[in-house]
C-alpha cells in the first residue's frame, strides 16, 4: 500500500502540489500527465530521491516520510533504464540482493528466477552496452524486482521501446504483476496504456492532481475540460449554459448550451461559462431525419474517416469540427465517405458538462 | 572536393603540422644528442640515481597525499550544489595559473621557521626547508589542482540517476559510490592522478626555491647544466624525458572515449 498526503515537492521553480492519493495493496495504479506535469518529480518524492516541503509518505501503514531511499524497500524501474554500464546483466540484476546469512535463497537462484520468467537467460554473461531498448527494459525491471519489493515505481517504461515490443512487455508486466503480488505506481503520459493495466489512475496537471479515479470513470466522466481532452474523452466544446426550464427545485434541470454556432438540449446542473464534452461513442450518424429519442439533431458533414480496426472515426463538420465513433461495418453500410450530408444525433443526457 | 575547399584543408594542415613539429623537433633532438652508452654511464653515477629515486618517492607520496584530499573534493565539485562552490573550484585552479618560483615563495614564507605553521610543525619534528617534506609540499601545491580537476571530470561523466538506481537497490550513500560511481570514475581519477604525478615530476620552479638539497631530478639537471655544462646535463635529461613520455603512453591507454 502507498499513501500520500498532501506532498509539496519544490524542484528548481516547479512546484508539486497536494498530492493526496492512495494505492491499496497489490494494485496498480497510474499516474497519467503530459511532459512537465511533475509525473517524474512525484516518484523520486515517493522514493526518497527529493525533498519534501510538507506532506507524508506511507507505505502498508508505516511512515517512510524520513528514511533514506535504500530503507524504503522499494524498486525503480527509470524510463532511461540506467543500467550499471560497467557490471554484467547477470551482476546488474543481482546487484540489489545480498548474500544470505545461513539458509537463506541464494541471490543466483533469484537472479535465474527472474531471468526466466523475464526471457532472457541468453543475456546473463553479456555486457549492458549494445543491449536492445526492449532486452534493457527487461533486464532493468529484473533488477528492480530482483530484491523482492513491495512496491514497483515505474518511470515510463515503455516510451524507449518500439510499440510491438511495448504490447509484449505490457501483458507481461501486468503477469508479473499479478504474480508478485506488488504494488505498483506507474508513471505514463499515454492514456491508453491507463485503460489497458491500472486499476486506479490520476490525471496530473501542472503538479496537481487534476482527477484521480478508476480509468473507466476518469475516462467517463472528466472533471475538466484538460483532463476530458488529455484522457481524449472525446468532443470538449466551450461555451453557455442557460436555463430554458423554469423549475425552481435543486438538482439537475434542462437547459441550452450555446458554444459558437452549436447550440444544443443539455441536462445541466449550474448555469454560466461550461465545457461540454461528447464522447464520440455516443454520437447516431444517420443521412435521413428520423424521430429517435435523441432531443438534439444537427445537420453536418463528412470531413474524412479514420479507419481504426472494426471501429473508424469519423470526422464532422458541424460548424465546428466533431469526431464520432461508429463500427467500420455500419460505416460502410451507410456508404459514409467525405462530402455526404449526414444528421448527427445523440440524447441530451450524452453530453457531460465539466 | 572543389580547389578551395582542398587548399582550405592544405593550410589547416600545414599550420598545424608546423606546431607539431615544434614541439617533436627538440625533443627528438635531445633523444638522438646523447650516445646510449652516455645514458648508461650516467644512470652509473649514484647522485642522479639518488635523484631520480628521490623524485619517484616524493612525487607519489604528493600524488597519494593530493588523492586522499582532493577525490572527495574532485566528488563534491562535480555533485553537490553547495554556496562557495564557484569560489572553491577558483581558488583550487589558483596554483596552475601562478607562476612556480612564486608558489615557491609563499610556500617558503609559509612553511618556513619563522612563520607560526612552520615554527610548530617543526616543533613536531617535520622540517620543510631544504628539506624532503618541501619538496613534497612544493609538488603537492602544484599537481593538486590537475588532480583534482582530472577526478571532477570523470566524476562528472558518471550519470548521476545511476546511484539513484543504487540507493533504490539498498545501498547506503556510500555503498552506491563505492559500488557505482567510484568503478565507473576510477580510470578518469587515475588518470588525473597520473597527470598530476608526471606534473610533480617535472617540477622546478618551486622546489628550487624551497628545497635545493637533496636534489630531485630536474634540479639535479639544472645543477649539471650549471655547473658542468650542456653536455653534463643530456643523459639525465634524456632518462627524465623517457620517463614523461612513458607516463603519456599510460593515460592515453587510460583514457577511454576518444578512440574510435
Amino acid at each position: 500500500m502507498i499513501r500520500l498526503e498532501n506532498l509539496h515537492v519544490r524542484v528548481g521553480n516547479f512546484d508539486l502540489r497536494d498530492i493526496t492519493l492512495e494505492v491499496p495493496k497489490g494494485g496498480y495504479a497510474l499516474i497519467i500527465g503530459p511532459t512537465g506535469s511533475g509525473k517524474t518529480t512525484l516518484l523520486e518524492a515517493i522514493a526518497g530521491h527529493a525533498q519534501l516541503r510538507a506532506g507524508r509518505v506511507f507505505m502498508h501503514d508505516d511512515e517512510v516520510t524520513h528514511l533514506p531511499p535504500e530503507q524504503r524497500g522499494l524498486g525503480f524501474v527509470y524510463q532511461q533504464y540506467h543500467l550499471f554500464p560497467h557490471l554484467s546483466v547477470r551482476e546488474n540484476i543481482g546487484y540489489g540482493l545480498r548474500q544470505p546469512r545461513g539458509n537463506g535463497p541464494r541471490p543466483a537462484d533469484r537472479v535465474a528466477e527472474l531471468a526466466g520468467m523475464l526471457a532472457i537467460e541468453p543475456l546473463l554473461e553479456r555486457r549492458v552496452r549494445g543491449l536492445s531498448g526492449g532486452e534493457q527494459q527487461r533486464v532493468a525491471l529484473a533488477r528492480a524486482l530482483a530484491p523482492k519489493p513491495s512496491i514497483l515505481l515505474l518511470d515510463e517504461p515503455f516510451a524507449a521501446v518500439d510499440p510491438a515490443t511495448r504490447q509484449v512487455l505490457r501483458r507481461e508486466l501486468r503477469e508479473l504483476h499479478e504474480r508478485e503480488g506488488i504494488t505498483t505506481l506507474q508513471v505514463t503520459h499515454d492514456f491508453d496504456e491507463a485503460l489497458r493495466l491500472g486499476d486506479l489512475v490520476a490525471v496530473l496537471a501542472e503538479g496537481r492532481i487534476a482527477q484521480s479515479g478508476t480509468p473507466e470513470q476518469v475516462f467517463r466522466y472528466p472533471n475538466s475540460a484538460f483532463v476530458a481532452r488529455f484522457v481524449g474523452t472525446g468532443n470538449v466544446i466551450a461555451g453557455t449554459v442557460e436555463r430554458i426550464e423554469t423549475g425552481d427545485g435543486p438538482g439537475p434541470f434542462r437547459a441550452r448550451f450555446t458554444g459558437g454556432s452549436l447550440v444544443l438540449d443539455v441536462v445541466a446542473e449550474r448555469e454560466g461559462a461550461i465545457h461540454a464534452v461528447l464522447r464520440p461513442e455516443d454520437i447516431v450518424l444517420s443521412l435521413t431525419h428520423h424521430s429517435g429519442s435523441a432531443r438534439n439533431h444537427i445537420e453536418g458533414r463528412v470531413v474524412r474517416l479514420e479507419r481504426l480496426g472494426p471501429v473508424t472515426l469519423v470526422h464532422l463538420d458541424v460548424g465546428r469540427p466533431l469526431i464520432a465513433s461508429l463500427t467500420t461495418q455500419s460505416v460502410e453500410e451507410m456508404g459514409l465517405k467525405s462530402g455526404i450530408a449526414v444528421i448527427v444525433a445523440f440524447k441530451a443526457t450524452a453530453i457531460l458538462l465539466v | 572536393m572543389t580547389v578551395r575547399s582542398l587548399v582550405y584543408r592544405v593550410a589547416l594542415a600545414a599550420l598545424g603540422a608546423l606546431l607539431v613539429l615544434f614541439i617533436v623537433g627538440p625533443l627528438l633532438r635531445l633523444l638522438f644528442f646523447g650516445s646510449p652508452e652516455s645514458l648508461v654511464e650516467a644512470l652509473r653515477d649514484p647522485e642522479l640515481r639518488d635523484s631520480i629515486a628521490l623524485t619517484v618517492f616524493t612525487a607519489s607520496t604528493a600524488t597519494l597525499i593530493a588523492a586522499l584530499l582532493g577525490v572527495p573534493l574532485a566528488y563534491l565539485l562535480a555533485r553537490r550544489n553547495f554556496p562557495g562552490r564557484r569560489l572553491v573550484q577558483g581558488l583550487i585552479e589558483l596554483p596552475v595559473v601562478i607562476p612556480h618560483p612564486v608558489a615557491g615563495i609563499a610556500l617558503l614564507l609559509f612553511l618556513g621557521r619563522r612563520s607560526e605553521v612552520g615554527g610548530a610543525l617543526g616543533q613536531l619534528g617535520l622540517e620543510f626547508v631544504s628539506h624532503v617534506p618541501g619538496i613534497i609540499a612544493a609538488m603537492l601545491f602544484v599537481s593538486a589542482p590537475i588532480l583534482v580537476s582530472g577526478a571532477r571530470e570523470a566524476f562528472r561523466s558518471v550519470d548521476p540517476q545511476l546511484e539513484r538506481v543504487a540507493r533504490t537497490l539498498g545501498d547506503s550513500a556510500w555503498d552506491a559510490f563505492r559500488r557505482v560511481t567510484l568503478p565507473l570514475a576510477g580510470r578518469g581519477v587515475l588518470a588525473g592522478s597520473i597527470l598530476a604525478w608526471s606534473r610533480s615530476v617535472s617540477e622546478f620552479g618551486s622546489i628550487v626555491i624551497l628545497t635545493y638539497n637533496p636534489k630531485v631530478a630536474s634540479i639535479y639537471i639544472f645543477d649539471r647544466f650549471t655547473t658542468f655544462g650542456l653536455e653534463a646535463a643530456v643523459p639525465a635529461a634524456v632518462i627524465l624525458l623517457l620517463v614523461a613520455l612513458t607516463v603519456l603512453v599510460v593515460i592515453r591507454v587510460l583514457q577511454p572515449g576518444e578512440r574510435q
